[in-house]
């Protein structure tokens, strides 16, 4: 299926991208998870891609950042290919990322969780060190977990955990995020404040790809949208626009559905 | 005081021996590498240590010292050979090398005495000098327990997919603890043998495997203390539990199946537990206002903790 690019109202000269990934493929054996992807991300937005269960968008997060090889496609961050790098090399440039599922440390608190990140880009040398404190305390402000610095995950709800992997990720001050299902299991207050953290993020320039099943909050919050479905790009530009595509209908709805859509 | 040092001193250098044993297997164990190598370089590092002594007529401090510095090369260069084995596949790869070393050193001719093994090893060794290696070495792992590198060491343990994303070269935290478990089994071996002034292929079976892995699930996997509380436990049992004679190992049998069964921490996981509920407890005590929790719901907040 070819991808359906939609008019960008925003991007008319093409900027230089942080991260550029062409004709993505990732195959497990006969299952093509991702096929033929290609996107380009421009500094200080926030891309979004949608797509419905098992439509290929977490593997393709895991392609861009080297957790599964490539079957086929290039990947650049900065002008520069990394799609030949160790996994562990992605942060230093300037990546950082969140996990589908919650994914923290359940013996620390969530100091030394978010500390984690912070201290990823080689902060573990004694003079970065009250450098990497003070942008651990500044991402638990950020994130909403003032005064649960001490708490250890067991005693947050699902949402603050989800607070925690975020702090972590922004304590690293990346260039690039990449946010797997950020707001999943939150109630529409954490939602919104999440929201407007990324909002926030992308004032200060920091280029965002987020994951979610979520398409309200997708159209609220992205500048633009790539839509999957079975592996492939079905369409990519603004949000509204992606979401009343009629493949990105059918993909969600069905042909009956979209019929009465 | 002085008399219970003289009477108990073979045990006293016998905890701090099996305590460097104990912490070449937990080393490993807590970056998430369930291996064993550090029991067969205890092996090569009190073989050559004894052969040091007795064929080279080495010093004791260079017969240790380079004990530990082959334990590490051999154990980070198996590292490298079996760095993509994990788990149980690991583990029967490095308990395989340590039998592996036994049957050499059984085949080693004069060089290692055959089967007879090698005597009159006499190492210049006091308790002194077990205490301040042992306290280096503590020293030097508490380091990797707490701070950034602690936080990494965990990460590598509990989630590697996480540790990589956080910038960890996770594969390289996993060389680096076959050569430290190495040397700290070269250190053990090579004391343990300097001590007794002889060495033989029965010194290096797999009861010590068993010994390792059992002060470490009874003791602790966390931290250098849970090594150390199951050291004294197991080293000093046999004297406490004389009074049962012949039962004494259904009694270890006991103790090992509960402590496995009842504190999946170890004696000092459970310590720990009881410390943080403690304190979690004391924290929730000064959050709730003295009249109680507010009885209006929006007080409570709304998504907070559960």
């Amino acid at each position: 299926m070819a991808s359906a690019a939609i008019e960008d109202a925003a991007g008319t000269a093409p900027a230089k991208s942080v991260l550029r990934a062409d004709d993505v493929a990732v195959h497990f054996g006969g299952v093509k998870a991702v096929d033929g992807v290609s996107i380009a991300l421009t500094p200080g937005r926030i891309f979004g891609v949608l797509g419905p269960n098992g439509s290929g968008k977490s593997t393709l997060l895991a392609a861009l950042t080297r957790l599964v090889p490539l079957t086929r496609g290039s990947l650049e961050f900065d002008g520069r290919r990394y799609d030949t790098v160790r996994p562990h090399t992605i942060a230093a440039r300037g990546v950082a990322r969140t996990f589908q599922t919650v994914r923290i440390l359940p013996g620390r608190t969530v100091f030394d969780n978010v500390a984690l990140g912070a201290e990823s880009a080689g902060a573990a040398r004694k003079a970065e060190r009250s450098r990497a404190r003070q942008r651990v305390r500044v991402a638990i402000e950020r994130t909403g977990l003032a005064g649960k610095e001490r708490h250890r995950p067991d005693e947050l709800s699902y949402g603050y955990q989800r607070r925690v992997e975020i702090a972590r990720a922004i304590a690293s001050e990346p260039t690039l995020l990449l946010l797997d299902e950020p707001t999943a299991g939150m109630n529409r207050q954490e939602r919104d404040d999440i929201t407007g953290l990324l909002g926030d993020l992308r004032g200060e320039g920091l280029t965002q790809l987020l994951i979610e099943h979520d398409v309200q909050m997708m159209v609220e919050a992205c500048d633009h949208l790539f839509a999957m479905n079975f592996g492939e790009l079905i369409a990519d530009g603004e949000p509204e626009a992606v979401v009343r595509h009629p493949a990105v209908q059918e993909a969600y709805l069905g042909k009956q559905g979209r019929a009465h859509a | 005081m002085i008399d219970w040092y003289f009477s108990h001193i073979v045990l006293i250098q016998s905890t701090l021996t099996t305590l460097l044993l104990a912490l070449s297997v937990q080393v490993p164990l807590r970056a998430g590498v369930f291996s064993f190598a550090g029991v067969g370089c205890y092996g090569i590092g009190g073989y050559i240590a004894a052969i040091g002594m007795v064929h080279y007529g080495l010093s004791t401090a260079t017969a240790i010292l380079l004990a530990a510095v082959a334990g590490g090369v051999v154990a980070y260069t198996l590292g490298l050979l079996i760095q993509r084995l994990t788990g149980l596949y690991l583990a029967m790869a490095t308990v395989a090398f340590t039998l592996i070393i036994s049957v050499l050193v059984v085949n080693g001719g004069d060089l290692t005495g055959g089967a007879a093994g090698l005597f009159g090893a006499l190492g210049m060794l006091d308790t002194g000098h077990l205490l301040a290696v042992a306290a280096v070495v503590v020293a030097g792992l508490t380091f990797t327990e707490i701070g950034p590198l602690g936080r990494r060491v965990e990460a590598v343990r509990e989630d590697p997919e996480l540790a990589a994303a956080m910038g960890i070269d996770v594969a390289r935290y996993r060389r680096a603890t076959f050569a430290v478990s190495g040397v700290l089994g070269g250190l053990s071996g090579s004391m343990t043998v300097l001590l007794r002034s002889t060495v033989t292929p029965d010194d290096i079976n797999f009861h010590l495997v068993v010994l390792a892995l059992t002060i470490i699930i009874v003791g602790g996997s966390r931290s250098w203390i849970g090594a150390l509380v199951g050291t004294v436990i197991f080293v000093w049992m046999p004297e406490v539990l004389a009074f049962v004679g012949e039962w004494e190992d259904v009694v270890y049998g006991v103790l090992v199946a509960a402590a496995a069964v009842y504190l999946p921490g170890g004696v000092t996981g459970a310590a720990v537990d009881g410390y943080r509920k403690y304190r979690r407890k004391r924290r929730e005590a000064a959050d709730t206002p003295p009249d109680g929790p507010s009885p209006h719901p929006a007080a409570a907040g709304v998504g907070g903790d559960s």
